[in-house]
């Protein structure tokens, strides 16, 4: 009998708490939106589950020595995680839209402004009372507005890693909301005429150009902003891997194999923090309005720098493209594609709108850097 | 503990030089792949230009009674076995 006893208290039914309960519910949700929804699954299915474990008593996974604690000591607090996965991004990405039209960079640093508005307006949360954000804390969220995961991750884990796990599951989940966010506001900012403007094909761009490319960004950053090294280093190093052709093997394996070894322990080092006593607080809720806010200022930011420039150039550029502006490769650069073919049936923008997209995440990586030189 | 309107005047100057920087620094990253883009034109455009010259001789050299005169020739050859 007494072993019994003490089998039933070791059970989880025994020892629950509501809040664990409820924890494991938002887990079950993160699962539901990846698997029925298709919301960014290749995350939310990691960090959905990993919110599972955590959060289950006696089990020990977050505890010291425990696997999830490890996968964010080793992945996350070093900041390793989001830089691996940069570089396969730099691998993914092809700046010949950019290249092209160089123009587009411009998009992508208005868009930005989303991220230092938010700043502004987590400091002015501090008025209302229970928000306590100091400076760190409230770059660390405005990050969001660069709807870059990695990005946003990673600045998490310098600035402010008490709140990782509501920024990290804020800035997948709006990322995974684009196509219901960006749209209202596009439309919104432009008129039926500008959406149907059509662009003028891009040319194209040789082998030299793309190599020399990478090498030139992060020879600026080296020079002007070194603080921005690490994730425009790894995310060069990835372009220049895909350009050269000479190391196809390594280009294959940073796309592939090895950033999607790295993003199943991202996920699941994220899901950790979405423990209880971390998750269950006001500030959650502070973070996930003024990531939505960052995130449509963004687009906002983007679009009306694309009105500008689309009326200085006399009408060559469509103002939708603009949106690409905030990151979200490629899930941007198809909304601008959608909404365009909704105004006119035969204006395809996707590659036009892949150049601000692509600046985008050089745009917020910049950011990123600005914040970690002048609040690290 | 320093004042929120002190503070917000504190994010008030990260905002405006955090913009600023973005700005400058991806404006320089336009010129620099401008310069990049001249460089590498001057060099491909003789290349370009020489290149369909070949094609356009080989196509033009052919004479279609030539092509007609090979085509039995292989053709009777092959009916020989």
């Amino acid at each position: 009998m007494e072993g019994l006893m003490a089998f039933w208290s070791e059970t989880g039914i025994a020892n629950f708490a509501p809040d664990q309960i409820f924890m494991m519910a938002i887990g079950g949700l993160l699962l539901f939106l990846a698997i029925s929804k298709g919301f960014e699954p290749l995350l939310l299915v990691p960090i959905g589950f990993g919110a599972i474990l955590a959060n289950i008593p006696n089990a020990g996974f977050t505890d010291e020595g425990g696997l999830l604690w490890y996968a964010y000591h080793v992945g996350i607090e070093t900041g390793i995680f989001p830089l691996l996965i940069f570089m396969g991004v730099g691998a993914l990405t092809d700046f010949g839209a950019l290249i092209a039209n160089p123009k587009t960079l411009l998009l992508g640093a208005a868009a930005q402004f989303g991220i230092f508005a938010t700043l502004l307006g987590a400091i002015a949360l501090n008025l209302v009372p229970g928000f306590e954000f100091s400076m760190q804390d409230a770059a660390a969220i405005a990050i969001i507005g660069g709807a870059d995961g990695p990005t946003a991750i990673f600045l998490a884990s310098k600035l402010a890693p008490d709140l990782l796990g509501a920024i990290a599951v804020a800035a997948y989940s709006y990322m995974a909301l684009v196509p219901l966010i960006q749209p209202p506001i596009m439309r919104l900012l432009t008129s039926e005429s500008e959406r149907t403007i059509k662009m003028e094909q891009l040319r194209e761009v040789s082998k030299k150009e793309k190599i020399i490319f990478p090498l030139m960004v992060v020879g600026m950053t080296i020079l002007f902003l070194p603080a921005a090294t690490p994730l425009v280093g790894m995310f060069c190093l990835g372009n220049l891997m895909r350009e050269c052709g000479v190391v196809d093997r390594l280009s294959s394996t940073a796309q592939n194999e090895l950033i999607n070894v790295v993003t199943i322990f991202l996920g699941l080092a994220v899901g950790s923090k979405l423990q209880a006593e971390e998750f269950l607080r006001i500030e959650t809720l502070g973070i996930l309005v003024l990531g939505a806010v960052a995130f449509s200022i963004g687009t906002a930011a983007g679009v009306m720098m694309a009105k500008l420039m689309s009326k200085l150039s006399g009408g060559k550029i469509n103002p939708l493209i603009g949106a690409a502006g905030v990151s979200a490769v490629p899930m941007a650069a198809r909304v601008v594609n959608k909404v365009g073919l909704e105004a006119n049936q035969q204006n395809f923008l996707l590659m036009h709108a892949m150049g601000p997209n692509v600046a985008g995440v050089l745009g917020s990586a910049v950011a990123a850097g600005v914040l970690l030189a002048v609040l690290g | 503990m320093t004042s929120i309107s002190e503070q917000l005047f504190d994010a008030l100057g990260v905002m405006i030089m955090g913009m600023g920087l973005v700005f400058i620094f991806l404006s320089m990253l336009i010129v620099g792949i401008k310069i990049v883009a001249r460089l590498c034109k001057s060099e491909i455009q003789p290349t370009v230009a020489y290149a369909p010259a070949p094609v356009a001789a080989s196509a033009t050299t052919l004479d279609p009674k030539l092509v007609a005169a090979i085509t039995s020739a292989i053709h009777q050859y092959r009916a020989k076995d």
